[in-house]
């Protein structure tokens, strides 16, 4: 049972770690008429401690590092994160670069890949049913 | 013993706390699916037949989470604030006749409106206490948006709560409620109901007066620290206090439990018909929420002082006028 409410309501949080936007308007696109996750229970919630699932777009900068565990820090467990886009998976074109510190998993843990630059919303759907179907075993 | 067993059933099962708390996570998934067909989506669908599961997966599911409580907060508000809601508006539900009388039997008396109406003040305390004891910038505003919202809105909520009871000579929510089984008071008091249906908007923080946790501007407001069971508490609250809003206009003005009893027992209809009215009133209050755009919080105190306090009077007063050309319908 604990199971089943935990794969019908995953909530969602979104945070951007220095990606060019891309990535964070192709999230946005779950929430419309057209791909309305709602439909699977799942909800963008404002605060981190109200969130099951985080959703990282773009490489994660020096400064944007600290923050980025925090806010994982702030999550109640059990909690998952999701990479969304190339950079957030790889660290994409930007991966060199002398602000970036490394890819996101080098951070903290990652449970999905989400590559692309932008990933389509149906990519980022079934990014989020293949953690759905982790949950359920 | 067996009249403790009939107060137990009652005040346990039906029309007590379990048959109130599916009716709270029923009316959730149907204030989710209407604002998601407004929307032109289709709101939840997997969680069951036509996703009429969906809150109670999310009830779970929060339940069954860590459950933090960050350092710096008060402790003791922190945790005892959202229970202390929860349970005063559950209080404040008993006193709503759902099948014909109180949940509790023989508790109604003369000024259990009032009674309601109080409890409902202090549970909203209870939330602003909540807000406050985070110790959070953003619970701190919302904690004060709520207060500054609900100095405006409380004023006007009862004194159009006090048309009806006029017209029906009583205080008692049972009897205004019988009161109206010829004709319920929206028809002869329409202006009343309009405004009620105004300021109930702000009192349960719908959309043209959602600042306290307007969440583009300060990210949850006063849930903001929340999380796991004492934001469960919180928003099982929000639920039960809307649908407690959306009781009190069933009773005050479309002649609450009252309607045409058909073959069966008479309970049966009564909890029918109050339940196709309240469902009714939530679908006006969620059409008019997604409709309209949220206000700020100035505008919202100058147009629950400068606005809706004078109109309330005004209603009011219209009410007594015209209260000797309606008291031949009146029952």
């Amino acid at each position: 049972m604990l199971k089943w409410a935990r794969t019908k309501s995953p909530w969602l949080l979104h945070f951007n770690t220095g990606a060019c936007n891309g990535c964070d308007i192709e999230v946005v696109a779950l929430l419309t008429p057209r791909y309305d996750v709602e439909r699977f229970g799942i909800k963008l919630e404002p605060s981190p401690r109200h969130a099951d699932v985080l959703v990282v777009t773009g490489p994660v900068t020096k400064q944007c590092a600290p923050r980025l565990k925090m806010i994982y820090e702030q999550m109640p467990s059990p909690k998952f994160v999701i990479a969304v886009g190339a950079c957030a998976c790889s660290g994409g074109i930007f991966q060199d670069c002398y602000n970036i510190s490394g890819r996101l998993d080098e951070i903290i843990p990652v449970d999905v890949y989400i590559p692309g630059c932008p990933p389509k919303p149906e990519a980022i759907v079934q990014g989020v049913a293949k953690l759905l179907g982790k949950l359920k075993g | 013993m067996a009249i403790d067993l009939i107060f137990f059933v009652r005040t346990l099962v039906f029309p007590g706390f379990l048959f109130l708390l599916v009716l709270v996570l029923f009316f959730d998934w149907f204030e989710r699916k209407v604002a998601a067909r407004f929307q032109n989506r289709m709101g939840p669908s997997y969680a069951g037949p036509f996703g009429i599961l969906q809150p109670i997966a999310d009830y779970i599911k929060l339940f069954s989470k860590e459950d933090i409580t960050p350092k710096q907060t008060n402790k003791f508000l922190f945790v005892v604030a959202p229970i202390l809601a929860f349970s005063l508006f559950v209080f404040a539900l008993f006193y709503i006749p759902i099948d014909g009388s109180n949940v509790i039997l023989d508790s109604s008396f003369e000024g259990d409106l009032l009674l309601v109406l109080l409890l409902v003040t202090l549970a909203n305390f209870g939330i602003f206490l909540s807000g406050w004891a985070s110790l959070n910038p953003y619970s701190g505003i919302g904690a004060t948006r709520i207060l500054t919202q609900f100095l405006g809105y409380d004023i006007p909520l009862i004194l159009l709560a006090i048309g009806p009871a006029f017209l029906a000579k009583s205080l008692s929510i049972v009897s205004i409620a019988s009161s109206q089984v010829t004709v319920p008071f929206i028809l002869l008091i329409p202006w009343s109901c309009v405004l009620f249906i105004l300021v109930l908007q702000a009192e349960l923080e719908k959309d043209p007066f959602d600042i306290p946790h307007a969440e583009t501007e300060i990210v949850g407001g006063y849930e903001t620290e929340y999380s796991g069971r004492k934001l469960a508490f919180i928003k099982l609250s929000e639920d039960f206090q809307f649908l407690i809003g959306a009781s009190l206009v069933t009773v005050l003005f479309l002649g609450g439990f009252h309607g045409p009893v058909f073959i069966g027992p008479a309970e049966f209809w009564y909890v029918f018909w109050f339940i196709v009215k309240t469902l009714g009133v939530v679908f006006i209050l969620e059409y008019v929420g997604n409709v309209s755009a949220r206000l700020r919080i100035d505008q919202v105190v100058h147009g629950n002082w400068k606005l809706l306090i004078p109109l309330s009077i005004l209603s009011l007063a219209l009410t007594i006028l015209v209260e000797p050309l309606l008291r031949s319908v009146i029952g």
